[in-house]
């Protein structure tokens, strides 16, 4: 079974907001975006543990924007699919098909004006909640599908060593519990003697012994005899059947407690007791699918150790098992599958969410993009904005050139995407389905002039490809003989409002003809100190030869890109533009963040 | 949770009966053949209890189909004691229920045009009306519209697969009259209960998805009385069960072909023990009966069966009361002599007056009410009908209010459930809930040691309030 689809209206920082799920989900996005309210409006639908009290909403949970005065319904739908294979989770779910689609069943939460309220929404006391299934009303989703079919909740604020530590809410008592049921009564009481022996040679150390009749002594007199409660210092309850209650964790080979690990050590402990205590419940035919939702489950964990965990968590393929995670952590979105990843945003007033669920890529693709994604520590998915280019040149040099025109890249988190060649397609759907803002800056590789030139293709393939995450229209046949038929100017001035803009020379000469760049940039590279053969070509370009672009890229790629940003940012003089296609790019995006 | 001591006792008591064993403890498919008195409804109710503890796990159950709600209510209370409560988890209900309430409610939508968007049962008069505008558009003639319909509707039950041959091979105009009444009856939103479990057949048919939803909520189905189901019902079950890996466990008595004028269908319980992969269990001892009786009904059937008596079971008794005249004489006769008789040596509630038609027991109901005898009265004519949910109703809260309240017997929380149901369709908020429950014990309570009797219910607004 896997989440399929969430649909929230009217709640908290959400209008109306239709999320295609891939399974499990990793919620990205800026603080105060909605990132918990979407976690609290699954829990409206699912968690067994939430009360009615708690179903019950307040008139503050409307989205901002609502008019109360046309009562307007706070929604929750959460669609689920493939849970056909699992019988179990079939007899759970089959009552609550969709009528549009049978093999995805809808559990759905409404807080809405009771209807023998009349007159507009007052209080919440106006308003009643109803859960039910299938997108009918009439059928209310019994509770053990809730209890079988489970939330758990990880929040934010959680106290890892709290939980690990009181016996009560401990995810290790029920596993203990079973444990010891299966150890007979004889080697129980074994225990039990072996330890009141320990106890009892504690009791003769004379200062134990000292202490505890002081303590003893101190009870008594507060108490009196009448209420003597016969406190004894003692390493474990006598009763063997309490005995195993005193049994807790301990790291570093059983020298230190849980309570003396670092809050990283004691959180993974959480997590991995809380998986193991879900593989226990569906054991024991209690539950039948288990939803862990963990906020920030990065919190106190260095990266390396954030890359493991949550390769295991996201990967492990358990069809009973989900997780809803949010954070903030790129380590951790670079190991997430990236259909996993929804992004949420706020803009005009409300949160949007961009899911990754549906990206039309291939598995290829797919792959090429989370490889690039985990190369670079996942920016892009943390950005606002992206400008996408050919090569490491143009990465090199694009922040320079923005700072040159007074737009600092990294301030505005615009991230400089670099598809190491000219498959764009991939990479823009990307962009596209975050909702980012973005320009392709490319090249219109006129070839040998007989054929046509690669960049006209190659443009209209971006539009379709940004067109099928959009929703718009493809391009007609017709519209793309029109484009085949179109010079240079036209073609590039009709394509720069859709953000592609092309460079009729390469990017390499077109570097070299800008005569204020080429001194900054000769001026950087003599600060190298190259070997003898690129000094004396830098010299030559000086007195003036004929720069061959190629062997000068290679030069400012070696020196690597923040540190050429940095230099070139000083060099340059301010309000030196670079190229005016590449102008365009930069302030197309930085217009749009 | 469901009740293992129980279920252990149950086991170690079939023990004295090897047949009955076998068939609890059989976990292929299972027909058990079994006469009056042979303990079937034991033996059904112990499967299932024993198949829900040791096979069927939470929240998978099973469903057993039965010949009408009073069976139903019967198996209900009789699993009761063995802890296994009526939860959404099992299906009891007859065929027409099950069609309805686990095919076609959850899964018709699904189906575009299946069926209208809303439909509801039509009543009486809907389904006379439809039947009227078929016969006009099929066959324009002077003739009774009904008296015609009485021959499609045996057809319509008996013919379940209409993308066989013989549907339109055999009487084709009463395949275009059935095909038009039920047009009829969609264009209004309406279905008939014929339809149930034909349209559940189509869509189970159809659609191996639907099949695998009801394996994967019922892996076993359960049926009892399987020669009185019918057409439908078998042909649901070959789909089942034996297209759709459920497995079948099937209670029934071939020899009830006597009683051939209530529909029943031996033929269709043979041809399910003529399968090689069905286990066959005859259950031979009868627990109700002396020897003399069974021996005499052995003789009544014409046909030798190995029959037998409980061992120490007293003989009974056969007399023949020889009455001259007409029914009414012979209703006479019982009310005034017969009765009597027994009276002096039995109580009231272990003797029983069986005829073969409601309108025989108008007959027999106006020589008691002249008598002054006391009597239950439990055929289609009776005032209480076995089968009506309100009627069961009216009795439990009556239990209750004489009584019953003391020891939750019943208990008030499956009162207030059945009200719940018959007034909301098991569709209502919490409020409603409460609500109805608040006056249905406010008005049970102010009954108790009221020294009322349930003949002044009907007609007090306190009911029709329900």
């Amino acid at each position: 079974m896997r989440l399929a689809k969430l649909s929230i209206r009217n709640f908290r920082n959400f209008e109306a907001v239709d999320i295609p799920l891939g399974g499990n989900v990793v919620l990205l996005g800026e603080n105060r975006v909605g990132k918990s309210n979407l976690l609290f409006a699954i829990r409206l639908v699912l968690d067994p543990t939430l009360s009615d009290a708690a179903r019950q909403l307040k008139l503050s949970d409307y989205w901002d924007g609502c008019d109360l005065a046309a009562s307007p319904q706070i929604e929750v739908h959460l669609d689920l699919a493939d849970f056909d294979g699992d019988d179990a989770q079939a007899t759970l779910l089959t009552d609550f098909r969709t009528a549009a689609d049978a093999t995805v069943a809808r559990l759905s939460y409404i807080f809405r004006k009771k209807a023998e309220v009349a007159g507009p929404l007052q209080s919440a006391a106006d308003c009643e909640f109803i859960v039910f299934g299938g997108g009918d009303e009439a059928r209310s989703v019994p509770s053990r599908v809730r209890r079988r079919i489970a939330l758990d909740m990880l929040d934010a604020l959680r106290d890892a060593e709290g939980q690990l530590g009181s016996w009560r809410n401990s995810p290790l008592r029920p596993l203990l519990e079973d444990a010891i049921a299966g150890v007979d009564r004889a080697s129980l009481d074994a225990v039990a003697a072996d330890l009141d022996r320990a106890t009892q040679a504690l009791e003769a150390f004379p200062t134990v012994k000292a202490l505890e009749d002081g303590l003893r002594s101190g009870i008594l007199d507060l108490a009196g005899t009448a209420h003597d409660v016969d406190a004894r210092l003692r390493f474990a309850p006598a009763d063997p059947l309490r005995l195993f209650r005193s049994i807790a964790m301990f790291i570093d080979n059983g020298r230190r407690g849980i309570a003396e690990a670092s809050l990283g050590s004691a959180n993974v402990a959480l997590i991995a007791l809380k998986l193991a205590e879900f593989a226990w419940r569906r054991a024991k035919n209690e539950r039948n699918f288990s939803l862990l939702c963990i906020e920030e489950p990065e919190a106190h964990l260095h990266p390396q150790l954030q890359r493991g965990v949550f390769d295991k968590l996201f990967n492990g393929g358990d069809p009973a098992q989900a997780l809803i995670v949010t954070s903030h952590s790129p380590t951790l979105a670079a190991v997430a599958p990236l259909r996993a990843i929804v992004h949420l945003k706020f803009s005009g007033g409300k949160a949007l969410a961009y899911s990754l669920a549906n990206l039309p890529v291939t598995d290829d693709e797919l792959e090429d993009i989370e490889r690039y994604l985990t190369a670079t520590r996942s920016e892009l998915l943390f950005s606002r904005g992206v400008i996408f280019v050919e090569g490491d040149a143009e990465e090199a040099l694009m922040p320079a050139f923005a700072d040159a025109m007074g737009h600092s890249l990294d301030r505005l988190g615009i991230t400089v995407c670099n598809v190491a060649g000219v498959n764009f397609t991939p990479y823009v759907k990307l962009a596209a389905s975050l909702g980012l803002p973005f320009a392709v800056v490319t090249d219109w590789d006129p070839l040998d002039g007989t054929k046509p030139p690669l960049g006209k293709a190659r443009t209209l393939d971006i539009w379709d490809a940004i067109a099928s995450v959009t929703g718009q229209a493809a391009l007609t046949p017709e519209a793309r003989t029109q484009w085949a038929a179109a010079d240079f100017a036209a073609f590039s001035k009709g394509w720069e409002n859709a953000g592609i803009f092309l460079n009729d020379q390469t990017f390499e000469v077109s570097v070299a003809n800008t005569p204020a760049l080429l001194g900054a940039l000769l001026d950087i590279l003599s600060e190298q100190g190259f070997g003898s053969v690129c000094t004396a070509r830098i010299a030559a370009w000086r007195a003036g030869a004929p720069v061959d672009a190629g062997q000068l890229l290679a030069m400012i790629a070696d020196i690597g890109k923040g540190r050429l940003g940095a230099k070139l940012a000083k060099k340059l003089p301010f309000g030196q533009h670079p190229p005016a296609y590449i102008a365009a790019a930069i302030e197309f995006v930085a217009a749009r963040v | 949770m469901s009740n293992h001591l129980a279920l252990s006792r149950a086991l170690a008591d079939l023990t004295g009966n090897p047949e009955q064993s076998e068939a609890v403890r059989e976990r292929g498919h299972c027909v058990v053949l079994a006469g009056p008195g042979s303990g079937k409804t034991k033996t059904l109710t112990t499967a299932m209890a024993r198949v829900l503890t040791e096979e069927v796990f939470d929240p998978r159950g099973v469903a057993c189909i039965t010949y009408n709600n009073e069976c139903a209510i019967e198996l209900e209370t009789r699993l009761a004691a063995f802890g296994i409560d009526g939860s959404d988890r099992n299906f009891i209900g007859t065929v027409h229920s099950f069609a309805l309430t686990q095919v076609i409610m959850p899964y018709a939508r699904c189906l575009a045009g299946l069926l209208p968007d809303e439909v509801r049962v039509a009543t009486r008069d809907e389904t006379r009306a439809a039947v009227e505008v078929a016969y006009a558009a099929v066959f324009d003639d002077q003739f009774d519209p009904h008296a015609r319909w009485q021959f499609a509707e045996e057809k319509r039950r008996r013919e379940v697969d209409r993308s066989l041959a013989h549907w339109r091979g055999r009487n084709p105009e009463l395949a275009d009259y059935i095909e038009s009444y039920e047009a009829e009856l969609r264009r209004r939103g309406l279905i008939d209960f014929d339809d149930m479990p034909l349209i559940a057949y189509r869509m189970i048919r159809d659609h191996a998805w639907i099949r695998s939803a009801i394996r994967a909520r019922f892996p076993i189905l359960f049926v009892d009385e399987y020669q009185d189901l019918g057409h439908a019902l078998h042909e649901l079950v070959l789909l089942l069960c034996f297209a759709g890996g459920i497995r079948l466990f099937a209670v029934g008595d071939a020899d009830q072909s006597i009683y051939g004028f209530t529909g029943a269908n031996p033929e269709l319980l043979q041809s399910l023990i003529a399968r090689p992969d069905v286990r066959e269990v005859r259950l031979r001892f009868n627990y109700r009966s002396g020897a003399k009786i069974i021996r005499a009904s052995l003789g009544a059937l014409g046909e030798e069966r190995d029959y037998r008596g409980v061992d120490a079971a007293p003989e009974g008794d056969l007399f023949f009361w020889k009455v001259k005249g007409d029914l009414d004489a012979q209703a006479s006769a019982i009310a005034n002599q017969t009765l009597p008789k027994l009276l002096e040596r039995h109580p009231a509630e272990e003797i029983a007056i069986l005829y073969r038609a409601a309108w025989l027991g108008d007959k027999l109901a106006g020589a008691l009410d002249q008598t002054g005898t006391a009597y239950m009265r439990t055929d289609g004519n009776a005032l209480v009908k076995r089968s009506s949910r309100l009627a069961r109703l009216v009795e439990g809260c009556a239990a209750w209010v004489a009584g019953g309240w003391r020891d939750a017997d019943p208990p008030f929380a499956r009162l207030a459930m059945q009200a719940l149901a018959i007034v909301y369709g098991g569709r209502c908020s919490d409020a409603e809930n409460q609500a109805l429950s608040g006056q249905l014990i406010a008005f049970l309570r102010s009954g108790i040691d009221g020294g009322e009797t349930t003949h002044a219910w009907p007609g007090s607004g306190a009911c029709a309030g329900i």
